[in-house]
């Protein structure tokens, strides 16, 4: 569901009001990104839908204090984030602890770099190389996780991302790179691995 | 070739910012002579797109959209009203 931001803004002021069908509507509206969201976040899909109806709950409660600074969606955003970072430190770490480099230009530069054949896109949609994209994500330490999650996955700005997360955007820039960098060493091996691409 | 280590900088910042933006023109002229530089940076490129298009997959199982209506006691709206 597409609404324009004149549209959201008016939802939000009848939802702050305790109007059902408002709060309804917004609900409607962000169900998918934050499902998806708290998915990436957490892993799993039971703590994917913990994080969901905990974010809702919140916004419901604290909908009258949004002032209308920032845009709806940042604030919510925020709250899901908070909620999905919340559970992940309740749980044990599944993986070992992963070193997150920034890219060796230096290295890129002065080695042979093979390029990858063309997306075979339907096999990403298989369950098996899904799994193994998955895996990757929850590898990367949350800070980085985060960042590419909403940059990358649900295509905020820069400055959104940053307001979300409450860093510099030239923090999120550094961050989203080696996230980024990371995933592709991950894929490169996938691919020399399984040939999949 | 081997990078200017002046440019690891830039090369570095564009590959933190949005990558389908024009790239800005001191990289552009750098891939144009540095090939290894231009395939790694078209791979992140394709890393993203890979990541992007297996999230555009996923749906909300509908038991989940079910159990958020009932659990925050709204009504689910209907699909013409949900924009009204």
């Amino acid at each position: 569901m597409e609404i324009g931001p004149e549209q959201e803004t008016q939802i939000v002021r009848k939802a702050q009001t305790g109007d059902r069908v408002a709060l309804s509507q917004l609900v409607s509206i962000y169900t998918n990104r934050i499902y998806h969201l708290a998915l990436r976040l957490t892993g799993n899909e039971q703590d994917a839908e913990d994080v969901l109806q905990e974010t809702f709950l919140i916004m419901i409660k604290k909908i009258k204090q949004f002032q209308m600074k920032s845009s709806f969606y940042t604030w919510l955003y925020r709250i899901a984030v908070n909620v999905g970072l919340r559970r992940l430190k309740t749980k044990p770490f599944k993986y070992q602890h992963v070193s997150i480099d920034d890219p060796d230009i230096e290295r890129i530069s002065s080695m042979e770099a093979q390029e990858w054949p063309v997306i075979d896109y339907d096999r990403i949609s298989k369950k098996k190389f899904r799994k193994k994209l998955d895996s990757a994500i929850e590898q990367l330490p949350e800070i980085y996780r985060t960042v590419f999650i909403l940059r990358d996955l649900h295509e905020l700005s820069t400055e959104d991302t940053a307001k979300i997360l409450n860093i510099t955007p030239s923090n999120a820039k550094i961050r989203l790179m080696r996230a980024r960098n990371f995933l592709k060493d991950h894929l490169e091996n996938l691919v020399k691995a399984e040939a999949m691409i | 070739m081997k990078c200017d280590p002046k440019l690891i900088d830039k090369v570095c910042d564009y590959l933190g910012g949005d990558l389908n933006s024009e790239p800005c023109q001191i990289i552009k002229e750098h891939m144009e002579k540095c090939h290894n530089c231009e395939i790694f940076i078209d791979k992140i490129k394709k890393t993203v797109e890979i990541y992007q298009k297996a999230e555009s997959c996923d749906c909300v199982p509908e038991n989940v959209t079910r159990n958020l209506f009932l659990k925050l006691n709204l009504c689910e709206p209907k699909n013409s009203e949900r924009s009204q």
